[in-house]
């Protein structure tokens, strides 16, 4: 039969050899048998704040100020990838998806570099008769 | 009963011969080390019994889109979708070769992985754009569903119109939870899974039967 931890509740597979050396994750020492189909019940069963806020009639209040200014921020940016240094890139995800044009930044600010192939549509052949859209211009520095 | 989900599934075969529809491909997103390939794994060992690729513990193993096509997803009610899995590279918006070499990488090899890293980003936000017609976004339950990220990527799949499954990974470990990732998007089903020992992956396949058939 599975494993449950006394400390930290962690769940371990029938026969798991991790446990003979204590939980990895707490280092506690004492298990207890859980039924394999009550497996992870509690995780499983965990719910969500609006569910809470629903069943105990309360108001959700959130006290944490919404995330603001942390990390870069990345989606004003013109360039798709930034190289900040070798092996040190930071990734525009907003301009990917938008776009397979390609601007890359290099450096900490203000200089770029333009992959024009990037930005020309491949020349698609003609499976139906409707015309191909006009190619889009490449935009410029930025 | 079974015979007649037998009928229903031999009538659905006998009637996709007529009105052939291309394969949903369902993409498999996530941050870097969510359990992407894991689960990718599982299900293809489940349905057809081969693998997807190889997982390590140090973010960022997957660095090229893996494909694997025509997989049949049957569900408990007789429900089945057709689909082709890809699994993508982990996205993220800040990719350091110092952060493998915390993982005992030499710098070489750290700056490589880098490099492909980010190639692998471009490769999955080019098939997000081009070629998904549903995803499979996943998370680590253990760690703060509420990172610029990931509420990024939801957005951008939103917009997109297409439809997606968050699944909460990793509720094998103890500091896992689930809720928190509902609460965080209510607007979309969370199924709560452990891709590692295969806990409640029937509830995953039930819903993919459903949402993406």
């Amino acid at each position: 039969m599975p494993h449950k931890c006394t400390k930290c509740g962690r769940e371990f597979e029938d026969g798991s050899t991790e446990i003979l050396k204590g939980c990895p994750s707490c280092g506690g020492k004492k298990f207890l048998y859980v039924r394999p189909d009550e497996r992870h019940q509690d995780v499983l069963e965990e719910k969500s704040i609006s569910q809470i806020a629903e069943e105990t009639k309360q108001e959700v209040l959130e006290v944490a100020p919404p995330l603001a200014g942390s990390g870069t921020e990345v989606h004003k940016r013109v360039e798709s990838i930034r190289i900040v240094g070798p092996g040190s890139y930071e990734l525009n995800l907003e301009k990917m998806a938008e776009t397979g044009e390609v601007v890359i930044g290099i450096g900490k600010e203000g200089k770029y570099a333009v992959d024009i192939v990037s930005m020309v549509k491949p020349v698609k052949k003609p499976k139906k008769k409707t015309k191909g859209k006009k190619k889009e211009k490449g935009k410029g520095k930025g | 009963m079974s015979f007649l989900i037998k009928t229903k599934k031999k009538l659905s075969r006998f009637l996709k011969v007529f009105f052939r529809k291309r394969r949903a491909r369902i993409g498999i997103y996530g941050p870097p080390n969510a359990g992407k390939t894991t689960l990718a794994n599982r299900i293809v060992r489940d349905w057809t019994g081969d693998a997807m690729g190889p997982v390590s513990e140090i973010p960022h193993e997957t660095r090229r889109a893996r494909r694997k096509e025509n997989i049949t997803i049957t569900g408990m009610n007789g429900n089945s979708v057709d689909i082709d899995i890809v699994d993508t590279p982990g996205v993220t918006t800040k990719i350091d070769y110092k952060e493998f070499m915390e993982y005992g990488l030499e710098k070489d090899e750290a700056v490589k992985r880098a490099r492909e890293a980010t190639e692998g980003v471009a490769e999955a936000m080019h098939w997000l754009r081009e070629d998904i017609d549903g995803v499979i976004y996943m998370l680590d339950s253990t760690l703060d569903p509420f990172l610029q990220v990931n509420i990024m990527m939801v957005g951008i799949i939103e917009s997109r119109k297409l439809p997606v499954i968050i699944v909460a990974n990793k509720i094998d470990l103890p500091d896992a939870s689930p809720g928190r990732i509902k609460s965080a998007f209510p607007q979309h089903p969370v199924v709560p899974i452990s891709s590692l020992e295969g806990s409640n992956v029937e509830q995953l396949y039930e819903q993919m039967a459903d949402y993406f058939g």
